[in-house]
């Protein structure tokens, strides 16, 4: 058996942990929308981001929608989350590994136009790693595991 | 009443930690250099580049490794926390004091890891806005807390106290990280579910010079976390009769 004392030492250990992890759990859910990176184009669509606000929106390059300027350093591309699309203006450096059918987070603000005036284009690559090889195999029997599962809404 | 935690109390003797641990540290010390060879080597050589971040994702061995043995330590201090709070073991917070800068130097070489591969692979050094990153970052500030606590307070059984609240505290934190990617949008990538078939993603051929890593960076962490608190119990058993004898029988 534990000595009275020290069982009476665990309640309290065990009481004030309960406690914080409540507290900190409702906090967390809360603020779950401001600890998001970044909104999901659906969210965009929804119009729960106002005009002008600075924020970061979350997709998939589009296959096909990469327009890149001749003279200059300007693109333009789909951001996508296979539910909604978001036009992305951007002039500058993409990452090594901004491509077709790449995740990517733009800021930026919304134009008048509904288009996406991105400040800064970061690629976000998934958890699958494979050799080149492999990803050729799967390929070639119609698999594609890299695909990003972008939500289109919050979960919560 | 010879109770039942009583082999709580034989563990927690000083002197016993100290002869068990003389004869273990060859062997961990031994496995440790291998493993940590055979991961280096594995993950500069043998790794295939992976098909769209190439050579960059070689940290990964490294990074993984490091960030999960960091995750260890608010765990452990808070089980050696309760140990203190609840049964007085002494040995219990030499092992939590020493434990608290360890855990700083992981939480800074997985920020540091991650930053640099971050810096290739996303295009960016460091986000505010990312939940895993400022989570991380937030354990690294709290192990500091940890240690400037303890530093603070004159009492040292005071300061035993204090710091084994704040590390059961702190373990709320080690969840958040863990999930972070999971609970929010993060620019950060979720785990990678791994595979048992080679040439599939995340096959064996990924992820087991991740696994030899790990293993060897956990032996890193019990080796130096073991050598820390022998220094630790010398240095407040000095008065003892067996720290005597170990002293005065190696000069």
């Amino acid at each position: 058996m534990m000595k009275p004392h020290r069982r009476k030492r665990l309640g309290l250990i065990v009481f004030i942990a309960v406690g914080m992890s409540i507290a900190a759990a409702l906090t967390l859910f809360a603020l779950r929308q401001n600890i998001n990176m970044f909104y999901s184009p659906s969210q965009v669509a929804a119009g729960e981001v106002g005009a002008g606000e600075l924020f970061r929106v979350g997709g998939m390059v589009k296959n096909g929608s990469v327009e890149q300027a001749q003279d200059s350093l300007a693109v333009r591309f789909v951001a996508t989350d296979f539910v909604h699309d978001v036009a992305v203006d951007y002039e500058g450096i993409l990452p090594d590994l901004f491509r077709e059918g790449q995740g990517i987070v733009a800021e930026g603000r919304l134009d008048s136009a509904g288009v996406f005036q991105a400040s800064r284009v970061l690629a976000k690559h998934d958890e699958n790693y494979m050799s080149p090889e492999v990803k050729a195999a799967l390929e070639q029997a119609g698999i594609s595991p890299g695909k990003h599962r972008f939500r289109s809404a919050p979960e919560n | 009443m010879a109770g039942r935690w009583q082999w709580l109390h034989r563990l927690g003797s000083p002197r016993w930690f100290y002869a068990t641990t003389t004869r273990w540290l060859p062997w961990l010390a031994g496995a440790m250099a291998l493993l940590l060879a055979v991961g280096t080597v594995w993950a500069l050589l043998y790794l295939p580049p992976d098909y769209q971040q190439g050579d960059t994702s070689r940290i990964l061995v490294v990074h993984v490794a490091v960030a999960g043995a960091s995750l260890s330590f608010f765990p452990l201090m808070a089980v050696a926390g309760t140990v203190t709070l609840v049964w007085r073991i002494k040995l219990a917070d030499m092992v939590a004091k020493n434990a608290a800068p360890l855990g700083a130097w992981f939480s800074f070489l997985t920020l540091a890891t991650g930053s640099i591969w971050g810096s290739v692979s996303w295009g960016t050094w460091w986000e505010w806005t990312d939940s895993r990153l400022v989570s991380m970052l937030f354990q690294f500030f709290l192990l500091l807390g940890v240690i400037s606590l303890r530093a603070a307070l004159d009492n040292s059984a005071t300061a035993a106290r204090a710091c084994a609240l704040l590390s059961i505290v702190g373990c709320i934190n080690v969840v958040v990280i863990k999930y972070s990617v999971q609970w929010w949008n993060t620019l950060h990538q979720p785990p990678s579910p791994i595979s048992m078939q080679v040439g599939s993603p995340n096959g064996p051929e990924f992820w087991v010079a991740t696994a030899i890593m790990a293993v060897a960076v956990y032996l890193f962490l019990a080796l130096s976390l073991i050598l820390a608190t022998r220094n630790e119990i010398l240095e407040r058993e000095s008065k003892a009769q067996w720290v005597r004898e170990l002293a005065l029988g190696a000069t």
